[in-house]
């Protein structure tokens, strides 16, 4: 059962990274990164999950689930979030030089 | 408590720079020069305590399974003050340029600073990931500083492909966390033995690709040249000579102390792509017109003589590795700040553009010249010597392929430098600004530049000439000796 | 040159699936756990009595492990200071008008609850789900709605772009204030109980020592920024969207 939403997230992973790879439209590379983070986020909150499990607010009735992907899953989506409103800001720059947001028209930089 | 204040005094620094400027609207150079001596010697001073009495350092005074751990042993301080060093050099540098205006840019300064000695003190995992994402969004932020187009999109391609790296050590933490349970990285030393073998290939390479996708080998390499081009001068002298080394730090640290005993394929691999990288790098700098491209290109190419001194998985390597990074921090520093100035001056990047420079700008040729031997490996210098000690580590190690291609690259460098410096020395048409040459240019203060130019160029000589001393080479085996004793550095966390 | 994209695409296929296999037979290899092993037994067992906490995850943000969560509050700093940086040539001229009237009377009734709600899951951080960067991001989208319905120079009027800069810098020097506290008490940088923090009883509002406190920080810090992320990026699209379309009537 949960190898379920193992596999789901990494093909979710592969389908970021391939969009990154390919596309050409700098949305679509944002749309690949948050793609990616999302991810590797449902990977690490699936790890922490016992069948059974009750939420890790004291006292328990039962076996709780194991709080520690939790406390990583909330400092990895802050993280992650920053990285993609710095590159959303990026590309609303890059727009108003270029006018464009088509990758193939903005490689000034080459060689 | 010298590893605390090492990292908190930078960043307590950029966090009061705003209210300062809220106070009053430009800070004063003073102000931020304090700043940062006060930040370097927090840093030092860890360094010497790593050095002499290697020290741990307990968050909350929670246990090391349940908490943070700061670990300071000998390849922390050495890198340490390979840090202090170099920003301090930057941070000099910038100051002269700039004055106390631009306050965003000495917050982001001093942010860095900051994560940079986290990155190197750390002794968790998860810790070793959250601050080498401050680090990463800084260096983007510094990179896209100046506003240029060119600096922007360099500024997007730095990120994204930083970011991808850093999701895949996100990934590989994860996979740890799920094999063992623990994240702290001398009790993961010992748990990582028991796991299947599948998992233990997907965490290393998840780990080992992230953590080489931020430091610029060749395969992955794509943002290197646009980003340490497209900066300013203090900018990508601190980005080829400073952070690329914590880079290689953090791939060092994790290597050795996961797969020295439980998969040797990372090493080999990593030994492969610091031959790509070397060969790469120097084939594209050899096409490049502009300068600091070229530079850049060059980095990539010595981050692949460190990766193969990495790779050999000996103390021996270790040690070398370590050796260059500090040369060629001291190198590449100088010969970007000199390239910076004499552009300026001239107002154009590109080589054919930087002719009779010899006649207006003797004494930069001069260091321009010594710092590019060294770099290129003639004899005395200290280039030479660490490069002599990457093949003899790799001879040790039973390869025989990465001494020919160090040899190789050897050559392709000495061509495209002496290409630059034929480019300077001859006579030029007139300044390519369009001033005729009889009009005296108004002069720049660059005192403070040409000093740190001049005493890296001088510490190049003067290391050169020590490393055939005992002594010396005492020190950095012992650096390379802690690098790879896993057991001693489990012993210093655990306390056993 | 159409064969060249297309052999690309296909290598880039090849490799997302091979890595997608190889992560997947790391994963299947690992047993599913029954029970709780390592470092999270000992959490569960022992916040209660070691933090005064009742939420374990909270305990574990904002006491064993705080020093990732000032990392982590830095990393927000970072970005913003960075994105104000990026925007901060553009002043705007005009505001947009913002929504009709009915959608202003409504909003402008919801606005104290949501801001009600926002300051409970900060400070109840420590007994229920929640925390610093729940309720601070909760803050952040007041503001943001503020900006929708009644246009950005309505809300820079009342939560001036000053005012955000202060309680930034103020949560960050709060957080780090208080580690050094623990420093200076001998017991290790950012240490709760063992520094002197009071206790409390079980489960009343003022327990779990600093924890509350650093809620409050993290939540001023991460409001503050996402808000002026927010704020930095529609000052110039609203400004850019004055001058294609010639100007919007005030």
């Amino acid at each position: 059962m949960i190898l379920l939403s193992y596999a789901t997230a990494i093909i979710i992973f592969c389908i970021g990274l391939y969009t990154i790879m390919v596309r050409r439209n700098l949305f679509k590379t944002v749309l690949g990164l948050a793609l990616m983070e999302s991810a590797v986020l449902l990977i690490i909150v699936s790890s922490g999950y016992i069948p059974g499990g009750v939420p890790p607010i004291a006292p328990f009735s039962g076996q709780a689930v194991n709080p520690l992907p939790h406390a990583f899953t909330l400092t990895a989506i802050v993280i992650g979030a920053s990285d993609i409103a710095l590159a959303l800001a990026f590309i609303v720059k890059l727009h108003r030089h270029y006018r464009t947001v088509d990758l193939d028209r903005i490689r000034g930089l080459r060689g | 408590m010298t590893l605390v204040l090492a990292i908190m005094l930078p960043l307590l620094s950029a966090f009061l720079i705003p209210f300062f400027h809220l106070a009053r609207k430009t800070l004063s150079a003073g102000l931020i020069s304090i700043m940062g001596l006060a930040s370097i010697s927090a840093a030092l001073a860890a360094a010497y305590t790593g050095w002499y009495s290697p020290a741990v350092s307990l968050m909350g005074g929670w246990a090391p399974d349940i908490g943070i751990a700061l670990v300071g042993d000998r390849l922390s301080s050495a890198f340490l003050l390979l840090t202090s060093i170099g920003s301090g050099a930057a941070l000099a540098c910038a100051l002269e340029k700039f004055g106390g205006g631009p306050w965003r840019f000495y917050a982001l300064f001093f942010l860095l600073l900051g994560s940079m000695n986290g990155i190197l003190l750390t002794g968790d995992l998860f810790n070793l990931f959250v601050f080498y994402e401050i680090f990463s969004v800084a260096a983007y932020l510094l990179v896209a500083f100046s506003m240029s187009w060119q600096a922007l999109e360099a500024g997007l391609k730095y990120l994204v492909l930083g970011t991808i790296g850093a999701l895949f050590i996100l990934l590989g933490t994860a996979f740890t966390f799920m094999a063992t349970g623990v994240l702290n990285m001398a009790l993961l030393a010992e748990a990582l033995a028991s796991i299947p073998r599948e998992t233990l290939t997907a965490i290393s390479a998840c780990l080992v690709l992230g953590l080489t996708i931020k430091t610029g080998a060749f395969p992955v390499h794509f943002w290197l040249p646009d980003a340490h081009s497209s900066a300013q001068t203090a900018v990508s002298a601190l980005l080829s000579g400073v952070l690329i080394k914590v880079s290689i730090y953090a791939l060092m640290r994790v290597c050795y102390i996961f797969f020295l005993g439980t998969n040797g394929t990372v090493f080999l691999a990593i030994t492969v792509t610091g031959s790509l990288s070397v060969l790469g790098g120097h084939l594209m700098a050899l096409r490049q017109d502009d300068i600091k491209r070229l530079l850049a290109y060059s980095t990539v190419a010595q981050i692949g003589y460190i990766l193969i001194g990495i790779g050999c998985a000996s103390a021996a390597g270790a040690a070398a590795a370590v050796f260059h990074a500090f040369n060629h921090m001291l190198m590449k520093m100088g010969l970007f700040i000199t390239a910076g100035n004499l552009s300026e001056e001239k107002g154009t990047r590109e080589i054919c553009g930087l002719t009779g420079l010899w006649k207006s700008h003797p004494v930069w040729v001069a260091v321009f010249a010594v710092l590019s031997a060294a770099i290129v490996g003639i004899p005395p210098l200290n280039g030479f010597m660490s490069k002599w000690f990457i093949i003899l580590s790799s001879a040790g190690a039973g390869t025989v392929i990465p001494a020919l291609v160090i040899a190789a690259g050897t050559v392709i460098s000495a061509a495209y430098y002496l290409r630059i410096l034929s480019a300077f020395i001859s006579p030029g048409e007139g300044s390519s600004s369009g001033l005729p040459p009889s009009v005296p240019r108004k002069p720049r203060r660059r005192s403070i530049s040409f000093a740190i130019v001049g005493s890296f160029a001088l510490l190049c000589l003067v290391l050169g000439v020590m490393a055939f001393s005992p002594f010396f080479r005492e020190c950095f085996s012992s650096i390379g000796q802690t690098a790879v004793d896993v057991e001693a550095y489990v012993g210093l966390v655990t306390g056993r | 040159m159409s064969i060249r994209p297309f052999i690309f695409r296909i290598a880039a296929l090849i490799l997302c699936v091979s890595l997608g296999l190889m992560l997947f037979r790391g994963i299947a290899a690992l047993p599913v756990p029954e029970k709780v092993i390592g470092p999270a037994g000992h959490y569960l067992a022992r916040t209660a009595g070691e933090t005064g906490a009742r939420n374990v995850v909270g305990a574990i943000l904002f006491d064993y492990r705080a020093f990732d969560t000032l990392g982590e509050s830095t990393v927000i700093f970072t970005a913003v200071c960075g994105i104000a940086m990026l925007f901060s040539r553009r002043k705007f001229h005009r505001s947009s008008r913002g929504l009709s009237f009915i959608a202003k009377r409504g909003i402008g009734i919801m606005v104290p609850f949501l801001l009600m709600y926002a300051s409970v899951i900060i400070l109840f951080g420590h007994l229920s789900p929640g925390g610093g960067f729940q309720g601070g991001t909760i803050f952040a989208t007041v503001t943001v709605l503020l900006c929708v319905v009644y246009g950005s120079s309505f809300e820079s009027q009342y939560f001036p772009p000053r005012t955000k800069d202060i309680l930034e810098s103020g949560g960050a020097l709060l957080f780090s204030g208080i580690g050094l506290i623990g420093l200076a008490a001998g017991t290790g940088f950012l240490s709760n109980i063992a520094a002197g923090f009071p206790a409390g009883t079980f489960g009343s509002f003022l327990s779990a020592g600093s924890v509350p406190i650093l809620n409050v920080a993290v939540g001023m810090k991460v409001g503050a920024g996402l808000s002026t992320i927010f704020y930095s990026m529609i000052k110039m699209l609203d400004a850019e969207n004055d001058h294609i379309e010639g100007g919007r009537p005030r």
